[in-house]
């Protein structure tokens, strides 16, 4: 039996959506404290889920009044932190605006409300042979929302593209309570493109309401492949020789051999437990062309030494494939109590250099370390296996991730290429950029969120701490 | 010797500033009450007038390869540098930046960036948002900033970059960029359809449903064709309307395409279609069509894909003797309106064409005219929803509104 509580800013959000569509009792509020990072968390004071613009409108002006911090939030899928609410106050679940407004197949776009699920409209789109083309692995519980946020990747951004290449317009709430449309259906509009950068702001400009989506036509066919290698050289050798032939592949992921033994227990699908490391290379487009492009491919493959190539021969064997993919995190679980996934990147061909590091950072805190990633775009998803329940295993599975996170700065690359900095990373944007460069990020910010009300303290390590502070939300709401 | 004062879109004139370096750059900006940057003057029409005194700052001095790890497919450079320069580096590593730029030999990437130059292809590989990664860029108190970085996917911090991309030079001067590159197209093919006007709407439909994949669906009008085809030294076809459809990709890919087009169109309209074995040149000329004809007003429209036809027949009957072509899959008209059109003639025009655009939230803009007419003629037309952002973006950026002042979009 869980308890309403009665503040005044329970009464006025329960007056803007109804009883029915708050939380705020403790153990409701549980469930909102983190998101997928989990190492710090913070329950919101209370819970709002609007149905409409007008209702967000609503909310942001209350909390502008009462002088309370708000942050919105999707599914909650997001890896750093960017849920998480810092200060408390209210929490804007949008998971409840889940229509798909509008679908125009003429001019390829689609206007959705920013809780619909990433694969709702990738199957709403199926019939008439459309997709939505960011897939992050959590696309079945993911947001479009909280893509946009986070200008989410996958694993076929390579040849299409992440979030941001396929988002045309935003209907963005600021954090005063005015609607402003940017961009939308019609490309070219005159003037800044506020869409690209309110796209992987993280939630701090403000309220995404509405969403202008690209729909792209499905490939016609695939050609599917999974080469196995002795060596992680060998196989990132053949992506860069794959790519330098002039083929784009739809995607190119690769396994180590720790996390093929966890697939392949979950399912089944005959990985080889004594590979260095596999590459599932997929092409796709026309059906004319592929089977030129996947011999080139299987010929480099065998130039560098691949033990075999296999082809999926049947559309089932291709998503059972993709499955046991998308699936290895969860797949992970098999090996550890818990793990830690972390998402850096460097340039493609420093792949080898890195995952060097990698393993010696695994010997060096003890622990083990899986590899399943993005390879065609040098974005790794190093995972860290532990036990949460030991504090001593919690201290080195962060300082074995801050040690590869900085060796990606050093090979010329980047901390995130798909997570978002959130909170988890904030502490890394000053080693990424110059003290100039975050402080023309903080004035963007201030031309959208200049009291630092809408997701506080994320992103940027010192924007608006001050103000942020002395607002303490927290009591401000009790 | 290069000239020390020059005369920016019919403005001047003005002393020219060449810094030879970034710290140049940034000395002059900390002096500055206006700047007016410039590469190789390709785009200079686009915008309103300057009407405040200050320097034009020639930024050719700034042309340097910084890096360019081939096997990456990246490439970093200063902005100074022409697009043919930068074709010259990447060909022989077999990659391009897919992005169709007339005036090649003279427009440079901070100028293509500023003002966000697109062609033909962006049907099929987009546009300059899409390939910027990085960009540093000078800010108002002459300091330099970036953002993005070097690799292909990167989410970490606001990514200024594409604010930066098409934002005229009102935000900062933008000295380098690193750009996401594509390997060259083994094989490209452009397929010629003629076409009347009674037809045009349903072709262009029918390829958005084809089972091809076009780079590109040009839409050119008689004028036009003549044009283009002219200058590849081709003979267009005797149509009204013509519609060039590219392909590119593997041998395989490509003659499959154009075999399949040839089938749809046949089957559905009985047309003869021309399958083109000099698309080269005529590549070239659809790109250089952008800066061709000693025109009174060139006009770009921004609709719905599927307003495209209706809109090219419009501005066909309302400004005869003008050349239209549309990105027929994207929904962007450019059209040259012939010399003896009257500055009259042509506010009446663009204000029924804007009215009929903004009812399907697109728009028409002047993209360049004879001087004189800019200052009666709104070459932006009505500033758009965000306008208030966009102010308080610019105002955040450039407090002092010393770059590029009131050239952009409601006089920002």
């Amino acid at each position: 039996m869980t308890t309403a509580v009665a503040t005044p800013l329970a009464e006025r959000m329960r007056a803007v959506v109804g009883p029915a569509n708050v939380l705020s009792s403790p153990s409701d509020l549980l469930v909102y404290e983190c998101d997928g990072f989990t190492i710090e968390k913070n329950q919101p004071d209370i819970v709002v889920f609007p149905t409409s613009t007008e209702q967000i409108v609503a909310i942001v002006k209350a909390c502008h009044e009462l002088g309370v911090p708000f942050v919105p939030r999707g599914a909650g899928t997001s890896l750093a932190g960017g849920c998480l609410p810092i200060g408390g106050g209210v929490m804007i679940a949008l998971t409840r605006m889940k229509r798909i407004l509008e679908v125009n197949y003429r001019d390829r776009y689609a206007i959705i409300e920013p809780g619909v699920v990433n694969l709702w409209l990738t199957n709403h789109l199926k019939p008439r042979g459309y997709h939505f083309a960011p897939d992050p692995s959590s696309q079945g519980a993911c947001t479009i929302g909280g893509n946009v946020a986070t200008n989410s990747g996958g694993p076929h951004t390579l040849k299409y593209g992440v979030t941001v290449n396929h988002v045309l317009g935003v209907e963005l709430v600021l954090p005063d309570g005015q609607v402003v449309p940017t961009g939308g259906p019609v490309e070219d509009m005159p003037g800044y493109d506020l869409t690209g950068v309110i796209v992987g702001s993280e939630g701090t400009f403000g309220v995404a309401s509405k969403v202008w989506v690209r729909i792209t036509r499905n490939p016609e066919a695939y050609r599917t492949l999974l080469g196995v290698f002795e060596t992680v050289d060998d196989a990132t050798n053949t992506i860069s020789d794959i790519i330098g032939a002039g083929i784009i592949p739809g995607a190119l992921e690769m396994l180590d051999s720790l996390i093929l033994q966890a697939v392949e227990a979950a399912f089944h699908f005959g990985f080889p437990l004594d590979a260095g490391a596999v590459l599932i290379m997929e092409v796709d487009g026309l059906d004319a062309g592929l089977d030129q492009d996947a011999e080139r491919i299987i010929e480099i493959a065998k130039k560098n030494h691949a033990r075999e190539v296999r082809k999926a021969n049947t559309e089932a064997e291709r998503l059972l494939l993709w499955k046991s993919r998308k699936q290895a995190f969860g797949a992970v679980g098999r090996l550890a109590p818990s793990y830690c996934t972390q998402d850096g990147v460097v340039p493609r061909t420093k792949l080898p250099a890195v995952l060097k590091f990698i393993q010696h950072v695994g010997v060096k805190y003890a622990l083990k370390i899986a590899n399943v990633f993005h390879a065609g775009d040098g974005n790794i998803h190093p995972i860290l296996l532990f036990d949460e329940r030991d504090p001593d295993q919690v201290k080195r599975v962060l300082s074995a991730s801050n040690e590869i996170l900085d060796e990606c700065i050093r090979l010329g690359g980047s901390v995130t290429g798909e997570h978002g900095i959130g909170v988890e990373k904030i502490d890394f944007m000053p080693k990424l950029f110059a003290p100039d460069d975050l402080a023309m990020m903080l004035r963007l910010r201030n031309a959208f969120n200049p009291d630092g009300r809408c997701s506080p303290r994320k992103m940027l390590p010192t924007a608006g701490a001050c103000i942020e502070q002395s607002k303490a939300g927290r009591h401000a709401a009790m | 010797m290069s000239a020390t004062t020059c005369v920016l879109d019919g403005f001047g004139p003005l002393d020219v500033a060449r810094p030879g370096s970034v710290n140049e750059l940034g000395d002059l900006i900390r002096a500055a009450t206006a700047l007016y940057p410039f590469g190789g003057k390709t785009q200079m029409g686009l915008g309103n007038a300057p009407t405040r005194p200050g320097v034009a700052v020639d930024l050719r001095g700034l042309a340097e390869v910084i890096d360019f790890p081939a096997r990456d497919m990246t490439i970093t450079v200063e902005a100074g540098m022409t697009l043919e320069r930068l074709r010259g580096i990447l060909e022989p590593e077999n990659l391009r930046l897919p992005i169709d730029v007339p005036e090649s030999t003279r427009a440079t990437l901070g100028g293509v960036l500023a003002a966000n130059v697109s062609g033909a292809r962006r049907y099929g590989y987009g546009t300059l948002r899409d390939y910027v990664i990085g960009i540093s860029a000078l800010n108002d108190e002459g300091n330099v900033f970036k953002a993005g970085g070097r690799v292909v996917k990167n989410v970490a911090g606001y990514d200024l970059c594409k604010l930066l991309v098409g934002s005229l030079g009102t935000l900062g001067i933008i000295t380098q960029v690193t750009l996401k590159l594509r390997p060259l197209a083994e094989q490209q093919a452009l397929i010629c359809l003629p076409s009347d006007a009674a037809q045009l709407e349903a072709i262009l439909t029918s390829l958005s449903d084809s089972r091809t994949r076009p780079v590109c669906i040009e839409v050119l009008n008689r004028s036009a064709a003549n044009c283009v085809f002219g200058q590849a030294a081709l003979k267009a076809p005797a149509a009204p309307w013509i519609v060039l459809v590219g392909y590119e990709g593997n041998g395989d890919a490509v003659s499959w395409q154009v075999q399949q087009l040839v089938k749809e169109v046949g089957a559905h309209f009985g047309l003869q279609a021309r399958i083109d074995f000099t698309t080269h040149s005529l590549c070239c000329a659809l790109t250089e069509y952008a800066s061709t004809a000693a025109c009174a007003l060139t006009f770009r429209a921004s609709l719905p894909p599927s307003r495209t036809a209706a809109f090219c027949l419009q501005a066909d009957r309302d400004a005869p003797q003008s050349a239209v072509r549309a990105h027929g899959g994207n929904g962007i008209v450019h059209g040259h309106w012939p010399g003896d059109l009257t500055k009259e003639q042509a506010a009446s025009i663009l204000t029924t064409w804007r009215e009929r655009a903004a009812q399907v939230r697109g728009s028409v803009i002047v993209q360049r005219c004879a001087h004189p007419w800019k200052q009666s003629l709104d070459v932006w037309g009505p500033p758009t929803n965000d306008i208030r952002l966009m102010r308080e973006v610019k105002a955040k950026f450039d407090p002092r509104s010393i770059f590029n002042p009131g050239r952009f979009v409601d006089g920002i």
